[in-house]
C-alpha cells in the first residue's frame, strides 16, 4: 500500500496554523525579534546524548574538496552568536534534526519554538513561558494553575531521595526498590541512574494535577521543574543553592511528557569549552564519534549578555493541545512517510 | 545466540527473559531531552500468560526465544498427551498437559489449532475461534419455549460445558466461541 496521504487530520493541520499565528502575535506584542539561522552547520552540539545528522557539501564541478557539515539540532549556537552581536531578545521557529529519535513521542525532523530574553534569569523567563502555554492550551485543555518545583523537591516527593546527595549505592537501592534493577550496570555514573528514575518514577507524574476535584473534570497542568544536578547543565549556568551547585536548568512538562528545555545562559565560554571537550571524552568512551566544536560560538560567549533561553517542541505542545497519543497525529508526513 | 537490539523492539517480538519465553505486547521509548533512552516494554510470559514490565537501556541487544507458531491437526489424546499432525508432511507433535491447559475442553478431532513451539516443543495450544460440538447432554426443558430469553448449562461432546438457549436438545450441533467460551448459534448443516 502507498502511503502518500498526509496523517493529520484536517483538524490538526489548522490547529498547527493557528498555534503558530498565536506564537508570532504574542511575540510581536512582546517587542520580541523573529529571526532566521542556518540548518546547515559547520560545527554542532557535543551532547553525548544528542546526535546529529551529516552531510557532505562539494562544488558541482568536482568532488574533491568535500566538506562536512551537520544538521542543527537546535537553533541555539546560532541564536546566541545573534544575542552576542546585539540583536536583543529574539525567537524563531525551526525545523530541526536528531538522530535515532524515533518514538511515539519523537520524530527525528520536528519544529523547536526557541526564545531567549536578554537581561532575565531563568525564573523570569519561566513565567513568561507560562504565560505563553497558557495561553495557547488553555482554549482546548482545562489548565490546573502551574507547578513550579526543584528536581530536588519532585525526588524527595516522588522517592524519598536527596538526587544532589544520594550516594550510588543509595540511588542502586531506590531503582531496585523501584523494580529497576538489571537496568543500569554497575558502572554506570550517578547521572544514568538519576535518569532512569526520573524518567520512570517521576515524570509520568508531572503536569497531572493531584488527586481530586483536578482529575475528575480531565484538568491537565503546567509543571516547571528547575535547578538540575550540576552536571547535567548542559549550557546553563551553575550556582549554588543550600550549599549544593546546581544547574540553573530547567524542563516543562504536561500530562507527563516533556514540552521543552530552558538555561540561565552560561556566558562564560572557558567553562563551556571545558564541558564541551569532557562530552567529547565521554562520546569516545562509549564509542561514538566525537565532533567539532563550534568555534564561532564559543568565540561569541565572550560576549554574550546575560540571557535566558528555551526550546519547546511544537508538536509536543499539538498533541497535548489535541490529546494525541502519538507524534504523527500531528504530523502531515511523519518519518515513515517522509 | 540470536538477540533483538531495542531499535528493533516491536510488539509481538519474542524474547527470552530470565529464562522464560515472552512476547512484546507494548514497547514505549522514553527518552529524556538530554539523558540515557531507555526501551520500557510490557511483554506476557508465554507459559504463564502474566504480563509484565521490563525496561531496557536503548541500543542494548537482548536474546531471542526461538518461538514460532504452526497449524497443526488435533488427532487424539492417549490419556497424557495430546497428539497433533501437519497436513501436509504427516509430521506429529505431542503436547502435555501444561502446553494444553484449559484449552483440553476445545479441542475436537481434526480440527486445526495454533501449536506454539519454543525451541520445536509445543508452548502453548490455541484451539480455533470457533469450533462446532455436538451436545451429549442437557435438561429437556420446556418443550416449545423458542423465547430464547434465559439460558441452562449443556455438556458437549468435549465435556466442555456452555450455557445455552432453553431450546437446544441433546444431539444437536452447536457454533461455540472459544475465547469467550458462549454460545454463537446452531450449526448451519
Amino acid at each position: 500500500m502507498n502511503n502518500w496521504q498526509p496523517v493529520a487530520s484536517p483538524e490538526l493541520i489548522k490547529l498547527r496554523a493557528q498555534t503558530l499565528k498565536k506564537i508570532r502575535f504574542f511575540f510581536e506584542q512582546h517587542n520580541v525579534l523573529e529571526v532566521d539561522t542556518p540548518v546547515l552547520s559547520s560545527a554542532t552540539i557535543t551532547d553525548p546524548f544528542v546526535e546529529s545528522f551529516q552531510t557532505d557539501y562539494f562544488p558541482l564541478t568536482r568532488r574533491i574538496e568535500d566538506t562536512h557539515y551537520y544538521l542543527h539540532t537546535s537553533p541555539e549556537f546560532a541564536m546566541k552568536r545573534l544575542l552576542a552581536a546585539g540583536s536583543g531578545s529574539i525567537y524563531q521557529i525551526a525545523k530541526v534534526f536528531r538522530q535515532g529519535e524515533l518514538s511515539q513521542r519523537h520524530n527525528p525532523e520536528f519544529t523547536l519554538l526557541e526564545w531567549y530574553r536578554e537581561g532575565w534569569d531563568h525564573h523570569q523567563l519561566m513565567v513568561e513561558i507560562d504565560q505563553l502555554l497558557t495561553l495557547l492550551i488553555a482554549e482546548y485543555l482545562p489548565l490546573a494553575e502551574s507547578c513550579f518545583i526543584s528536581y530536588q523537591q519532585a525526588f524527595e516527593k516522588y522517592l524519598h531521595i536527596n538526587p544532589h546527595t544520594a550516594d550510588l549505592n543509595e540511588l542502586m537501592a531506590c531503582a531496585r526498590a523501584q523494580q529497576l534493577d538489571n537496568v543500569l550496570d554497575k558502572t554506570d555514573p550517578k547521572d544514568r541512574y538519576l535518569e532512569l528514575l526520573f524518567s520512570h518514577c517521576i515524570e509520568p507524574f508531572l503536569g497531572k494535577p493531584e488527586q481530586g476535584n483536578a482529575e475528575q473534570t480531565g484538568q491537565a497542568q503546567l509543571c516547571f521543574l528547575y535547578h538540575y544536578p550540576a552536571t547535567q547543565a548542559s549550557l546553563a549556568r551553575i550556582t549554588e543553592t543550600n550549599g549544593v551547585p546546581v544547574a540553573e536548568r530547567f524542563e516543562i512538562f504536561i500530562n507527563g511528557m516533556e514540552l521543552g528545555n530552558g538555561f540561565h545562559e552560561l556566558n562564560n565560554a572557558q567553562e563551556q569549552r571545558e564541558r564541551f571537550i569532557h562530552d567529547n571524552e565521554q562520546r569516545k568512551q562509549n564509542g561514538q564519534q566525537t565532533v567539532p566544536l563550534d568555534e564561532h560560538f564559543l568565540a561569541a560567549l565572550e560576549t554574550l549578555p546575560d540571557c535566558a533561553g528555551v526550546a519547546i517542541g511544537i508538536e509536543r505542545l499539538l498533541m497535548a493541545m489535541s490529546g494525541s497519543r502519538h507524534i504523527n497525529d500531528v504530523i502531515n508526513f511523519p518519518f515513515e512517510r517522509a | 545466540m540470536a538477540t533483538y537490539n531495542t531499535n528493533e523492539f516491536r510488539s509481538g517480538l519474542k524474547l527470552m527473559i530470565d529464562g522464560d519465553p515472552y512476547a512484546i505486547v507494548e514497547n514505549e521509548v522514553v527518552k529524556p531531552g538530554k539523558g540515557q533512552a531507555f526501551n520500557r516494554i510490557k511483554v506476557k510470559n508465554l507459559k504463564t500468560g502474566r504480563v509484565v514490565e521490563r525496561t531496557y537501556k536503548s541500543g542494548e541487544s537482548v536474546e531471542a526465544a526461538d518461538v514460532m507458531d504452526t497449524e497443526l491437526q488435533y488427532l487424539y489424546n492417549d490419556g497424557e498427551q495430546w497428539h497433533f499432525m501437519h497436513p501436509e508432511t504427516f509430521e506429529q507433535i505431542a503436547a502435555d498437559k501444561a502446553a494444553v491447559g484449559d484449552v483440553e475442553k476445545w479441542l475436537k478431532e481434526q480440527d486445526m489449532c495454533t501449536i506454539t513451539l519454543w525451541n520445536g516443543n509445543p508452548l502453548v495450544v490455541t484451539p480455533p475461534n470457533f469450533v462446532t460440538l455436538t451436545v451429549t447432554d442437557t435438561d429437556p426443558g420446556l418443550k416449545g419455549d423458542t423465547s430464547g430469553g434465559g439460558g441452562k448449562p449443556a455438556t458437549m461432546e468435549t465435556r466442555a460445558v456452555v450455557q445455552v438457549p432453553l431450546f437446544v436438545q441433546i444431539g444437536e450441533e452447536l457454533k461455540i466461541d472459544t475465547r469467550t467460551g458462549k454460545y454463537v448459534s446452531r450449526a448451519k448443516d
